[in-house]
C-alpha cells in the first residue's frame, strides 16, 4: 500500500516546479475557508452561547484524543488503524470494572494498560514483520469485539455508587475537564513528534522506510512506540467517555476511528505518511466539530452531519494531495 | 512445508477451507449438526452476504489500491433499494446498482485525475455514502413492504442455492472466466505488480483503475441491495460490519495487499472459508463471539505470515538461538 504511487515520477517533477505557486494557493484557500467558517459561526444565532461552546469542546475531546493517536500512526506511514475506536470502547469498560474493583487509580492504570498493550501488540506485528497495518487493525477489531463479547454478553457496565467518580466530571478554569485532557494530549503528542528522537525517527520512517532502515533506525521499535502512544490516547478517550456517560458498552467506541482519521486528514496530515502534526489534527477535529455544531444549530437534522463530514474530507483530500502523490 | 504453503497463494485457501471443515466436523462429531443437508444452503447464504463485497474489494487490492467505501455503498444501496423498490423490485435493485457503479466511477476518476491515494478518497466516499444513507432514511430503519420479494430472494432452489447466492456465484463465475480467458486478468496482475512497467507495456492503467473501482461499487451495491431485500428492511447503520469479513475473505483467498497476486476464484474460496466457519459455528451452537475471534485470529495469522520481514526475523532469531544452545 505504501508504494501505491511509484508510478509517474514525471508528474512529481512538474509539481515541484509549481510548488511555490501551489503553496500560496493552498494558503489562500485555507485562510478563506477558516474566515468563511468564522463568518458563518458569527451569523449563526446561539453559536457563541456558553452551553453550545461547552458541549462542542466536550464532544471534540473524545474524537480529538483518538485523532492525536491516529496522527502518530498516519505519520509513521501506516495509514490508519480501524481498531482505535474499539480500543476506546474496551478501555471504557475496563475502566469501570477496575474502578468498581479498586478505585480510580486502579481504573486508570488498568484501562491505559489494556489499551496500550492491545495497540502496541499491533504495532509490533506491523513493525517487526511488517505485516499490513490495515489488515492487522481489522483483525484486531474482530478480536476485540469477540473477546469483549465473552465478558460482557452485549450488556453495559456501570459505576457502583460511591466511587467518587463524579469529581472527574467537573470543569477546570471554566473549561470542561475533557478538553483540558485533550489539550494536554495534544501538547504531549506535539512534544513527542517535534522534540524527541522518537518523533524524528517516526517522520523518517513515514517518508521513506528504506532510508530510515539504512540510517540505522530500529524501525520496529519506533512503529511499536507509535502504536503504543496511539493506544494510550485512545484509552484516555475511552476513560473520558465512561466518566461522561456514567457507564460503558462496546458501542461507545463505534465510529471514533473514522472520525479520527477524518480529523487527521482535514488537518492536512498526509495519508502517505512522513508529514503532519498533532496541532493540525487538533485544528481538523475542531473544524469538523464546529461544522457539526453549526449544522445542528441551523436546524439540520443530525444525519446531515455525517454527510458534511464526508464531503469535507473529500474536498480536503482533493485540495491537499493533488499533484503531491505519484 | 511451511514455506511451500506460504509461497503458493492458490493452494493456501483450499488448505484453510479443508482445515475448517475438518475442525468443525470434529467439533460436531456424531451429532450431525454440521454435516447436515442444511449447512451447505446456509453456508451459501452467508457467502452471498460477503462474497461480492470481497470480490470488489479484492480486485482493488490486486491493483494495489484499497476501496474503503464498499462498506458505505453496501449500506446506502440497501437503503436505496428498499425505499424505491417496494412496487417494482427490479427498479429498486437496478437503481442501487447504477448508483454503485456511478459512485465507483466518480471515485476512480478522482483517484486517476488528481493522482490521489485511494484510501483517502474512498474514506471520503465512505463517509459521504453513509451520510447520504442517513439523510435518505432520516436515521431510521426502513421496512421493505414487498414481503413476497423478500421471501423469493431467499427461497431455496434445488435445496442448495437461493436467488441471492445464485446471483453472487454467477458474478463470480463471470469474473473468473474473464480473468482466465482474456488479457484482463494478466493486465490486472501486471498493474498490481509494477504499475509503471504495466503502463510502459501499453496497459491503459487509468481505465483499469476507474473500471475496477466502478466494479467494486457495483458489487457492494448489488449485495447490499439483495441483503436488504432478503432482510425486508434496511438501516443506514445496520450493515456496517461487512468490512472485516470482506477484507478477511480477500486476504484469505490469496490477495496480497502489496498488489499483484490473487484470483477471483481465490477470493471466492476465501469468502467460502468464512461462510463455512460462520454457518458451521452456528450449526454446532457455538456462542457468537467464537466467530469473531476465529475470524480475527485467522486474519492476524495470515497478515503475520504475509509480512515481508517474517523470514528475515525468523532467521535472526535462529542465529541468536544457535550459538547459545
Amino acid at each position: 500500500m505504501t508504494g501505491t504511487g511509484v508510478a509517474a515520477q514525471g508528474t512529481r517533477e512538474a509539481a515541484m516546479s509549481l510548488a511555490p505557486d501551489r503553496n500560496r494557493m493552498l494558503m489562500a484557500v485555507r485562510v478563506t475557508v477558516v474566515a468563511l467558517l468564522i463568518a458563518i459561526c458569527v451569523a449563526t444565532p446561539g453559536f457563541f452561547s456558553l452551553p453550545n461552546i461547552l458541549s462542542l469542546l466536550t464532544t471534540v475531546s473524545f474524537m480529538g484524543c483518538v485523532a492525536v493517536g491516529m496522527t502518530l500512526i498516519t505519520i509513521s506511514g501506516n495509514i490508519m488503524s480501524f481498531s482505535l475506536g474499539a480500543t476506546a470502547g474496551a478501555a471504557a469498560m475496563v475502566f469501570i470494572v477496575a474502578v468498581n474493583f479498586g478505585g480510580v487509580g486502579v481504573g486508570l492504570v488498568a484501562a491505559l494498560a489494556v489499551a496500550g498493550l492491545v495497540s502496541a501488540a499491533q504495532g509490533f506485528a506491523v513493525g517487526w514483520v511488517r505485516a499490513n497495518p490495515i489488515i492487522v487493525s481489522i483483525a484486531t477489531l474482530a478480536l476485540i469485539y469477540g473477546v469483549a463479547e465473552i465478558f460482557t454478553k452485549h450488556s453495559s457496565v456501570y459505576f457502583r455508587p460511591g466511587t467518587g467518580i463524579e469529581i472527574l466530571r467537573g470543569k477546570l478554569g471554566g473549561l470542561p475537564l475533557e478538553f483540558v485532557v485533550l489539550l494536554c494530549v495534544t501538547a504531549a503528542g506535539q512534544f513527542i513528534l517535534s522534540l524527541t528522537r522518537f518523533g524524528r525517527n517516526l517522520h523518517m520512517i513515514g517518508s521513506s522506510f528504506r532510508a530510515a532502515e539504512a540510517a540505522g533506525v530500529k524501525t520496529w521499535r519506533t512503529v511499536t512506540g507509535a502504536y503504543l502512544w496511539a493506544g494510550l490516547f485512545a484509552g484516555l478517550a475511552g476513560i473520558m467517555l465512561a466518566i461522561r456517560y456514567d457507564g460503558a458498552n462496546m458501542d461507545y467506541g463505534v465510529g471514533y476511528d473514522y472520525d479520527a482519521i477524518a480529523a487527521v486528514l482535514v488537518g492536512g496530515t498526509l495519508i502517505k505518511g512522513g508529514q503532519g502534526s498533532v496541532l493540525r489534527t487538533l485544528a481538523g477535529a475542531m473544524i469538523i466539530a464546529i461544522v457539526q455544531a453549526m449544522l445542528l444549530l441551523r436546524g439540520f437534522r443530525q444525519e446531515w452531519q455525517y454527510l458534511f463530514t464526508g464531503l469535507i474530507v473529500l474536498a480536503v483530500i482533493m485540495l491537499h494531495t493533488s499533484g503531491e502523490r505519484r | 512445508m511451511k514455506t511451500s504453503i506460504r509461497n503458493d497463494p492458490h493452494f493456501r485457501p483450499l488448505v484453510i477451507l479443508a482445515a475448517c471443515v475438518v475442525l468443525l466436523g470434529a467439533a460436531d462429531w456424531g451429532q450431525g449438526r454440521f454435516l447436515s443437508a442444511a449447512t451447505p444452503f446456509s453456508t451459501l447464504q452467508t457467502f452471498a452476504n460477503i462474497g461480492l463485497v470481497a470480490l470488489g474489494l479484492g480486485l482493488t487490492m490486486m491493483i494495489r489500491e484499497f476501496d474503503l467505501s464498499v462498506v458505505g455503498m453496501f449500506g446506502l444501496a440497501g437503503c436505496v433499494a428498499v425505499m424505491t423498490g417496494a412496487v417494482h423490485p427490479w427498479f429498486g435493485i437496478v437503481l442501487a446498482m447504477a448508483i454503485g457503479l456511478a459512485a465507483g466511477v466518480v471515485q476512480g476518476l478522482i483517484i486517476v485525475r488528481f493522482a490521489l491515494g485511494s484510501v483517502g478518497v474512498t474514506l471520503g466516499g465512505l463517509l459521504t455514502f453513509v451520510g447520504v444513507a442517513y439523510v435518505l432514511t432520516e436515521s431510521r430503519s426502513v421496512p421493505f413492504e414487498n414481503i413476497r420479494v423478500a421471501l423469493l430472494v431467499n427461497e431455496p432452489i434445488v435445496g442448495l442455492f437461493s436467488l441471492r447466492s445464485g446471483i453472487s456465484l454467477a458474478i463470480f463465475a463471470a469474473v473468473a472466466l474473464l480473468f482466465g480467458f482474456t488479457r484482463l486478468g494478466r493486465d490486472v496482475i501486471a498493474i498490481g505488480s509494477d504499475r509503471r512497467a504495466a503502463m510502459i507495456t501499453g496497459v491503459n492503467v487509468d481505465a483499469f483503475v476507474v473500471g475496477i473501482f466502478a466494479f467494486s461499487g457495483f458489487c457492494a451495491a448489488t449485495s447490499g441491495a439483495l441483503l436488504s431485500y432478503s432482510l425486508a428492511s434496511a438501516s443506514p447503520a445496520g450493515l456496517s460490519d461487512v468490512l472485516v469479513p470482506a477484507a478477511a475473505a480477500a486476504i484469505l483467498g490469496g490477495v496480497s495487499l502489496g498488489g499483484g497476486s490473487g484470483r477471483p476464484l481465490g477470493i471466492a474460496t476465501g469468502a467460502l472459508i468464512l461462510a463455512v466457519l460462520r454457518s458451521g459455528l452456528n450449526a454446532v451452537e457455538a456462542p457468537p463471539f467464537v466467530n469473531d475471534i476465529a475470524m480475527g485470529a485467522i486474519l492476524l495469522t495470515v497478515a503475520i505470515l504475509d509480512g515481508p520481514y517474517l523470514v528475515r526475523r525468523l532467521g535472526w532469531i535462529a542465529s541468536r538461538v544457535r550459538p547459545s544452545s
